[in-house]
């Protein structure tokens, strides 16, 4: 699996001192355990699959296909050469919802933990609630999640990262979903044991 | 779930060996082949009944990509995409070379490492996830 650098970071090595030293290696690719990316267009095809898959839940794909090809190009060319208007002049539209909802019809989310054998937990959660209260991070913990969430009488055993910081988990999803996703428009989510120093 | 060979075929494991399947035909055609050929036998296989680890898949070809003879699969939630790639190539008798890309919702490609039970959760419908499989890039 591919994973955005800073959560790998966040889940591997968040007790590291910045800048994060890595060693690359130019040989033995290990072809049975990573997709080898041939080439840039296919880690493109990669990043437009994200973006359209969050897009799916997120508007039932209406925003992403009513944009035209060049939007998709501009999309990607932003992130590729770190044009931050570039980028959120597309992205932008991909954060709007309906004035008549408060929010998107699902977040598109995935959760990582080092401890389980899953790649990550990745389900339907939709960010209002039937009453029109806005679902907060710890709700989406709760229900997907629940070993993660400190029990009300233990201590502490997790933290819930997203780009390397713990947020409030009163926050409302839907917040995070406009203000904290990644670029490929998915809120990664690291559970890392709680440090014991 | 029933277990009704004709409708709804357990794919093969993923350790399943090489060069399974019927020796004739081209890859235009559609091959028949009998559930019994499959690497799986039901009285070695987890039962079917099993509905926390299988979900049932629906396979349609776009465009001239070959139709398999059967559509509905069910697979093991962990199997991942490349995983169903290099079955559904195996069963259309393509050659390793040939591409195979798989869609959810007409729309788009997910992950060759994405786990079906995951996509079957946030974009199945009716009890199955349906899959678009195509030699070429059709959605983009």
């Amino acid at each position: 699996m591919h994973y955005p650098i800073g959560l790998l970071f966040d889940l591997l090595a968040s007790s590291s001192a910045l800048p994060w030293n890595i060693t690359v290696h130019f040989k033995s690719f290990p072809e049975k355990d990573l997709l080898h990316c041939p080439s840039k267009d296919v880690i493109e095809a990669h990043f437009m699959s994200c973006v359209k898959e969050a897009d799916a839940l997120k508007h039932k794909s209406q925003v992403i296909n009513e944009m035209q090809k060049k939007d998709h190009k501009q999309l990607w060319m932003g992130l590729q050469n770190d044009r931050f208007d570039q980028f959120w002049a597309i992205n932008r539209k991909l954060m709007e919802y309906p004035a008549e909802e408060n929010g998107f019809r699902y977040i598109p989310f995935r959760i990582y933990q080092t401890t389980t054998e899953r790649p990550f937990i990745q389900k339907l959660f939709r960010p209002v609630a039937p009453d029109g209260q806005l679902h907060t991070l710890g709700d989406l913990l709760k229900e997907v999640c629940p070993s993660a969430v400190a029990p009300e009488d233990g201590e502490k055993k997790n933290q819930v990262m997203i780009h390397g910081i713990e947020p409030m988990l009163e926050t409302p999803l839907q917040w995070l979903s406009e203000h904290l996703s990644y670029p490929d428009n998915f809120l990664h989510i690291s559970i890392i044991p709680q440090p014991t120093d | 779930m029933a277990e009704d060979p004709e409708s709804s075929l357990q794919l093969p494991p993923s350790t399943a060996a090489e060069g399974e399947g019927p020796t004739e035909g081209s890859p235009e055609t559609v091959t028949p082949e009998p559930p019994s050929s499959a690497a799986v036998s039901p009285g070695t296989e987890e039962p079917v009944g099993d509905t926390k680890k299988k979900i049932d898949i629906l396979l349609k070809a776009v465009g001239d990509t070959p139709i398999m003879k059967t559509k509905k699969w069910a697979v093991e939630r962990t199997r991942t995409i490349q995983g169903l790639i290099d079955f559904i190539k195996k069963f259309l008798k393509l050659v390793a070379s040939e591409q195979l890309f798989i869609y959810v919702n007409q729309s788009f490609a997910p992950s060759p490492d994405q786990e079906v039970g995951t996509l079957y959760e946030c974009f199945g419908s009716d009890g199955k996830l349906v899959l678009h499989y195509c030699k070429s890039q059709a959605w983009g």
